[in-house]
């Protein structure tokens, strides 16, 4: 615009023209926009909207909503099944991504210089991101039968999918291996952000590797760490492949999202289901709240 | 002395337990190649006689080659509309001035942070009404753009520089023009990165799917997986069912080995929004 000062002062009709100018672009502006807004306004805003309000209801997609005020939400609070999905989650979400998280920042740590093999052994841990959840599981599957390798190999006879006891801790084994890979790439990438003459200088200065890590690395790598925090909870809150397809949610597995689905889909309540995901949706954006501010503080 | 111990063990000890990971991998292969009926293991892990009639199994027990289409075709449709309409939003909230955009592009941060779990029962209801439960339209049309894509566009546009596109201006280019020939040229990279992870998240995408397409018409992928798994209980369906899944993300495991780099940039650029 500055540029085109000196032009200004031609005429009037150019003014116009600006003018309209101006007002094209506007509606170009909106009109860029609008495929993208109208998508998420009604795939994405309203279904929140709707969410709120569904839950307030008893509702089974055929016959009219009957309103059932906090109905829906007594019921849950006094239903163990409910309990033992939020518990289930909770066990889950923290059995996978603490080891995940933890692993994954180790092996940044190691493999972000460019020493022989390092490539080689990142794409080890990269692969199980490229294999899709369901394919996962069904390797899985196998792999934990009663007569699959994982038994074979350690010489025990232990049903992994169909005892209480072991099956919620196939399913985070599982996921462990799934998800390390792809909060490593997070790491690697916040890894990339940090300047070598810093670690250069904690060389000099004497610094062995754990105290790299815990005086250079760490504090440096703080809004990645939030980052994947936040990101891993979100994903074990999430979770829903896994149980279907390894257990079906027997065997104490049944997650908070097969717990929607089902309640949903299978007993066709629709109003309870929305019940859930509203509290789950505050049980989130509180976490993350409460993440955000630890990791902040830690400063 | 400590520090050599280290770095040995720096240097082993990962490759040690990517070795572990990997060996799951090696397994399915092998298993995928044991014959049909006995348990895998039964030949030898390796398999002595190795059923390679197997590799067309999955298409005679499920339509398998339906599910594999079905997956293509939804897959590159929702990737071709997540670029265009998040191109498109990301150019218009980093360049153009209108009233409303401030908030608007608020709105499009807070949906980031809503999970799926928490909208697809009025998803679903929507849907339903309109008509597209066992549809195509039905697994597309919703997943057509992204929050995350539209912030990403909008970062990459960012530092395209305004000159170039009052240069293009001046030179009598149109709006659409301007995106086109200025614009979408300095942004392949970031655009290239976001078909990619669109293209592999929906690749891997179940609990929409299983919702909106039940039937052996629409099934994609993982949804019909998942129903072969269901129907072929037994040990003895092992082989193919460990076929079916490696035959399954062969597209998005050729994808990532090809394109590495630019799938580790996608993943990366996704950490950037939260």
């Amino acid at each position: 615009m500055r540029r085109s000062e000196p032009v200004r002062v031609l005429a009037a009709p150019r003014a116009r023209t600006r003018q309209r100018g101006m007002r094209r672009r506007t509606a170009a502006g909106v009109g860029f926009a609008l495929p993208a807004v109208v998508l998420l306004a009604v795939f994405a805003i309203y279904p929140i909207a709707q969410v709120f309000a569904l839950s307030f209801f008893d509702y089974n997609l055929t016959s009219p909503p009957e309103y059932v005020g906090s109905g829906n939400y007594e019921f849950l609070a006094s239903d163990p099944r409910f309990t033992d999905a939020l518990t289930q989650t909770l066990i889950y979400t923290l059995g996978t991504y603490v080891p995940a998280l933890v692993l994954a920042l180790c092996l940044a740590q190691v493999l972000s210089s460019r020493h022989l093999g390092s490539g080689l052994t990142r794409l080890m841990f990269f692969l199980p991101v490229a294999i899709s959840w369901v394919a996962a599981s069904i390797i899985w599957r196998v792999v934990l039968s009663p007569d699959g390798p994982l038994n074979q190999i350690l010489h025990v006879d232990v049903n992994w999918l169909t005892s209480s006891a072991a099956a919620p801790w196939a399913l985070i084994l599982m996921s462990v291996w799934k998800e390390t890979g792809f909060f490593l790439i997070l790491f690697l990438a916040g890894l990339l952000g940090i300047p070598g003459d810093v670690y250069e200088a904690a060389r000099l200065d004497g610094a062995n590797a754990w105290q790299r890590m815990r005086y250079v690395t760490l504090p440096l790598l703080r809004p990645m760490t939030a980052v994947c925090v936040v990101t891993a909870t979100l994903r074990g809150f999430q979770s829903f492949s896994p149980q279907v397809v390894m257990t079906g949610g027997s065997f104490g597995t049944e997650v908070v999202n097969l717990f929607v689905y089902k309640t949903a889909f299978e007993s066709a309540r629709m109003g309870r289901a929305s019940a859930v995901a509203v509290l789950m949706f505050f049980l989130l954006v509180a976490i993350a709240m409460v993440q955000m501010a630890a990791l902040r503080k830690a400063d | 002395m400590g520090g050599r111990v280290i770095r040995v063990l720096g240097g082993v000890l990962p490759l040690a337990l990517g070795l572990v990971f990997v060996s799951v991998l090696v397994f399915a292969v092998l298993g995928a190649f044991s014959p049909v009926g006995t348990a895998i293991g039964t030949d030898g892990w390796v398999p002595e006689h190795p059923a390679w009639g197997n590799v067309t199994a999955p298409f005679d027990i499920a339509p398998f080659g339906t599910y594999f289409k079905n997956s293509v075709v939804v897959g590159i449709s929702v990737t071709i509309l997540n670029v265009l309409t998040c191109t498109a939003a990301g150019y218009s909230f980093s360049k153009y001035e209108f009233p409303g955009r401030r908030v608007g592009f608020t709105v499009v941060l807070a949906t980031l942070m809503v999970p799926l779990e928490v909208l697809y029962v009025p998803l679903y209801n929507i849907v339903y009404d309109l008509g597209w439960v066992n549809s195509f339209a039905g697994l597309i049309i919703p997943a057509g753009t992204s929050a995350f894509g539209i912030f990403l566009m909008k970062q990459a546009i960012d530092s395209v520089p305004n000159e170039l596109m009052e240069a293009a201006r001046i030179d009598g280019a149109g709006e659409l023009r301007t995106l086109v020939s200025v614009v979408v040229p300095g942004i392949t990279g970031p655009m290239s990165a976001l078909a990619l992870f669109v293209f592999m998240t929906n690749w891997d995408s179940h609990l929409w799917p299983l919702l909106v397409a039940s039937d052996d018409a629409h099934r994609t992928l993982p949804v019909g997986l998942a129903a072969m798994q269901a129907n072929n209980q037994g040990s003895a369906g092992a082989p193919v069912l460990l076929m079916a899944a490696l035959l399954a993300v062969l597209p998005t495991v050729v994808l990532f080995l090809a394109l590495q780099k630019r799938f580790v940039e996608g993943v990366a650029m996704t950490a950037g929004i939260k």
